[in-house]
């Protein structure tokens, strides 16, 4: 081959590359603005009509389920149970990490997947999965009557509920009455308001140990503890028409007291900047190495637990103080929900009814301290009696409570995460952190409700 | 150039040779090329799993959207810190480290030996460890350092912007280096002792031996590193999924490129997207093995 040959060959490859280039430029097509975002009503999955009831005969129809691994009950008997009352059979009851399972999730759904038949799910996954059409609409006459409304709002998105809930869940705040006691406080009494919880929280911290702590480790961490925050400035986090209200005095004033706690008071564990996750914080509590948290109902049975240095005694549960309202909190509640994909769909709606009925419920509640999803079992003396946090439980709910779970919940954590760090990293100022993040949300918004 | 007839028998020997060769194309095809055209096919659409109605093809929209993107921006930054150090400070750690165990000492095979044990962690077990070290509350950094009077309060090493980058770059080193030292022994061990001979007869010392014989003769073997190194650093994901949570924080200090690809394609569930930046990512590789190869390349075709 020449030389000329081989200079006008890459002469015509570059020429060749730039048309393809202009092409490819020219390819560029913009994605028309108009068409219709949500819903999940003309995706290649969805969920059909809702789902109703049969009476047809289930026995021997196998069903396969993916958890979280919150609740052991289920491994420890209520399969079993399960399996002699409907003579269905649990073919395959899988555990798994919560922080692992969105996109374990997320892969089957988008592979179509039917090898799952029930999912374990909570309100931002109800939204987001819903959405996406990868959740079976529940029909009314499948639904309890019975059930607490946050709890229902958990499997719920947009009106269309996609499961029953299998146990509510609320942050209220536990103290370590010795802590309490040693710095001269009431260790029966927990504080009422933000400042009385700022004293008490520099008084107990002593000696390395720290008066409060948190789990603002990783975006979900970080959105939860801002979201409380908020409520508890007497703030809501979306108006009605789902304008996002980050930057708004509440959200504000909320991260800065975050702040103040950690920087100005000293009295925040700067290790809750790193603890990623409500298992952990359990353990801190625990163990004795901080005096106060703001946590899920099981704290409870993980402080009273054989092998933790705090006791039923020696365990303080109450409202979480508020800011600018007496008392706010967060929802935890988690359910179950039925995979578009499945093939055995009305045996998985049994199994959503057993775990949201009394046996389980009863269980879930005496033997993990997670509050009931039903108003029978929450009314029952024996609930109660084995888990004395209902009381608090029944007062939370008298006030704020909110979760707002949204297809978008997983972009919100992300970008607000960073604007938290940020803020309780001193590098922004609450209100300017806030701004940018809401700055950032508003198209996000946008793009999901049009 | 006229085609000449094949031999009944050399017929057969390339039916035979095809025959052989079809499960290894198939596996590869099955395994990589259908994903990846798969993929590209994908970056061509908008395709958000949450918006299912909304889903249409854009072309190269995508690409020109990842141009614009400040978080993508702000990745790729994060990205080449984190392979400046890890690709830079890697290979050369694993060039001193081969260097010390060519000279023979007592017990060099069992330092060879052990060597090798940060390779055979997985990495997640390694990214696990790392955590567990450099942990606010309960690690062993803290305790050393405290123990040595070096600091007065814990060190949030996990939940610093700053230092976590730090964090991730050790513990990469650490996993990678064996691997690349072990290349480089193998490769000094090639070199002939007769060079270094010759050299310490013209008065070369030990230090002159180094950058006149051994460096350049290690050279294809660097490039080879450089290249393997960068991809692994571009590619990065498992040690930041374990020590983040799976979150590429805090405040998306450890978000490199190939872990927004993530975050895009399966927390936020916009595949179209995800896509677009994985080839983007495979691009950017190429474009990066192509540097080394002309750079260290070219350099030996003059050398030689």
């Amino acid at each position: 081959m020449s030389r000329t040959t081989l200079s006008t060959t890459r002469r015509s490859l570059l020429g060749a590359g730039a048309a393809a280039g202009a092409l490819g430029l020219a390819a560029c097509v913009p994605p028309d603005s108009t068409t219709p975002g949500g819903g999940g009503s003309d995706g290649e999955a969805q969920g059909g009509s809702a789902l109703v009831p049969e009476d047809a005969s289930l026995e021997g129809t196998e069903i396969s389920i993916l958890d979280d691994n919150t609740n052991l009950v289920f491994k420890e008997g209520l399969i079993e149970t399960f399996q002699q009352e409907t003579g269905i059979i649990v073919k395959n009851y899988e555990m798994a990490n919560f922080n692992d399972l969105h996109d374990r999730f997320a892969t089957a759904f988008a592979a179509q997947d039917a090898s799952i038949d029930v999912v374990m799910t909570w309100a931002g996954w109800s939204a987001e999965f819903g959405q996406a059409g990868w959740l079976q609409e529940l029909s009314p006459e499948a639904i309890p009557d019975d059930l607490i409304r946050p709890a229902l709002d958990a499997v719920s998105w947009d009106s269309t509920v996609y499961g029953l809930p299998k146990f509510a869940s609320v942050q209220t705040m536990f103290w370590n009455k010795e802590h309490y006691a040693a710095a001269g406080l009431d260790p029966d009494t927990a504080p009422e308001t933000w400042d009385e919880f700022v004293e008490a929280a520099k008084a107990t911290t002593i000696d390395g140990r720290y008066g409060y702590c948190c789990d603002m480790g990783n975006p979900a961490g970080a959105y939860q503890n801002f979201l409380r925050s908020l409520l508890l400035a007497g703030g809501e986090l979306y108006t009605a028409d789902w304008t996002p209200q980050l930057d708004s005095e509440a959200g504000i004033e909320g991260l800065t007291k975050m702040v103040e706690l950690l920087h100005l008071h000293k009295a925040m564990d700067p290790a809750s900047l790193q603890i990623t996750n409500a298992s952990d914080l359990i353990e801190v509590f625990s163990q004795g190495r901080t005096s106060s948290v703001f946590n899920w109902p099981f704290q409870w049975a993980s402080a009273t637990a054989e092998g933790a240095v705090t006791s039923a005694e020696t365990t303080g549960n109450g409202l979480i103080p508020g800011i600018a309202v007496r008392s706010a909190s967060i929802d935890g509640s988690e359910g179950y929900a039925i995979s578009t994909f499945s093939t055995n769909k009305q045996a998985a709606l049994k199994w959503l009814q057993f775990a949201s009925g009394a046996t389980a419920q009863k269980q879930i509640v005496e033997k993990e301290g997670w509050f009931p999803v039903s108003q029978a079992t929450l009314e029952d003396p024996a609930t109660l009696e084995a888990l004395p946090v209902v009381a608090t439980y029944e007062q939370a709910t008298e006030h704020p409570v909110q979760r707002y779970g949204t297809p978008w919940s997983n972009e919100l954590d992300q970008l607000l995460s960073v604007q938290v760090f940020r803020a309780m990293n001193q590098e922004a100022e609450p209100a300017e952190a806030l701004k940018t993040a809401q700055q950032e949300l508003l198209p996000i918004v946008e793009k999901y409700m049009g | 150039m006229t085609r000449r007839t094949l031999t009944a028998g050399e017929r057969g020997d390339r039916r035979f040779a095809i025959l052989a060769a079809s499960p290894a194309v198939l596996t590869i095809g099955a395994l990589f090329l259908y994903p990846l055209l798969y993929a590209v096919m994908l970056s061509l659409y908008q395709m958000n799993d949450k918006l299912p109605g909304a889903t249409q093809f854009v072309g190269l929209w995508n690409y020109a959207q990842i141009a614009t993107d400040a978080n993508f921006r702000q990745a790729l930054v994060r990205t080449l810190v984190f392979s400046i150090f890890t690709v830079l400070g890697g290979v050369a750690l694993a060039v001193g480290i081969a260097r010390l165990l060519q000279h023979p000492f007592r017990g060099r095979n069992l330092a060879r030996v052990l060597l090798l044990v940060p390779w055979a962690v997985p990495p997640v077990v390694n990214g696990i460890m790392w955590k567990l070290i450099f942990d606010g509350t309960y690690g062993v950094a803290n305790s050393a350092l405290a123990g040595l009077g070096l600091i007065g309060r814990p060190i949030q090493w996990l939940a610093d912007p700053e230092l976590i980058m730090g964090v991730l770059i050790l513990s990469e080193v650490w996993k990678l280096t064996p691997f690349l030292a072990l290349m480089t022994i193998a490769s000094m061990q090639a070199i002939p002792s007769n060079i270094y001979r010759a050299a310490a007869i013209d008065g070369a010392g030990s230090w002159a031996q180094f950058w006149k014989v051994t460096l350049p003769n290690l050279r294809g073997t660097l490039m080879f590193l450089l290249i393997v190194q960068s991809m692994w650093s571009i590619k990065v994901f498992d040690t930041i999924y374990v020590l983040t949570g799976g979150s590429g924080g805090p405040a998306e200090a450890t978000t490199t490129v190939n872990f927004l690809a993530y975050l895009t394609t399966f927390s936020y569930l916009d595949r179209g997207y995800g896509a677009a930046m994985s080839i983007t990512i495979m691009g950017i590789v190429i474009a990066t093995t192509i540097f080394w190869i002309l750079l260290l390349g070219r350099r030996k075709e003059k050398s030689t």
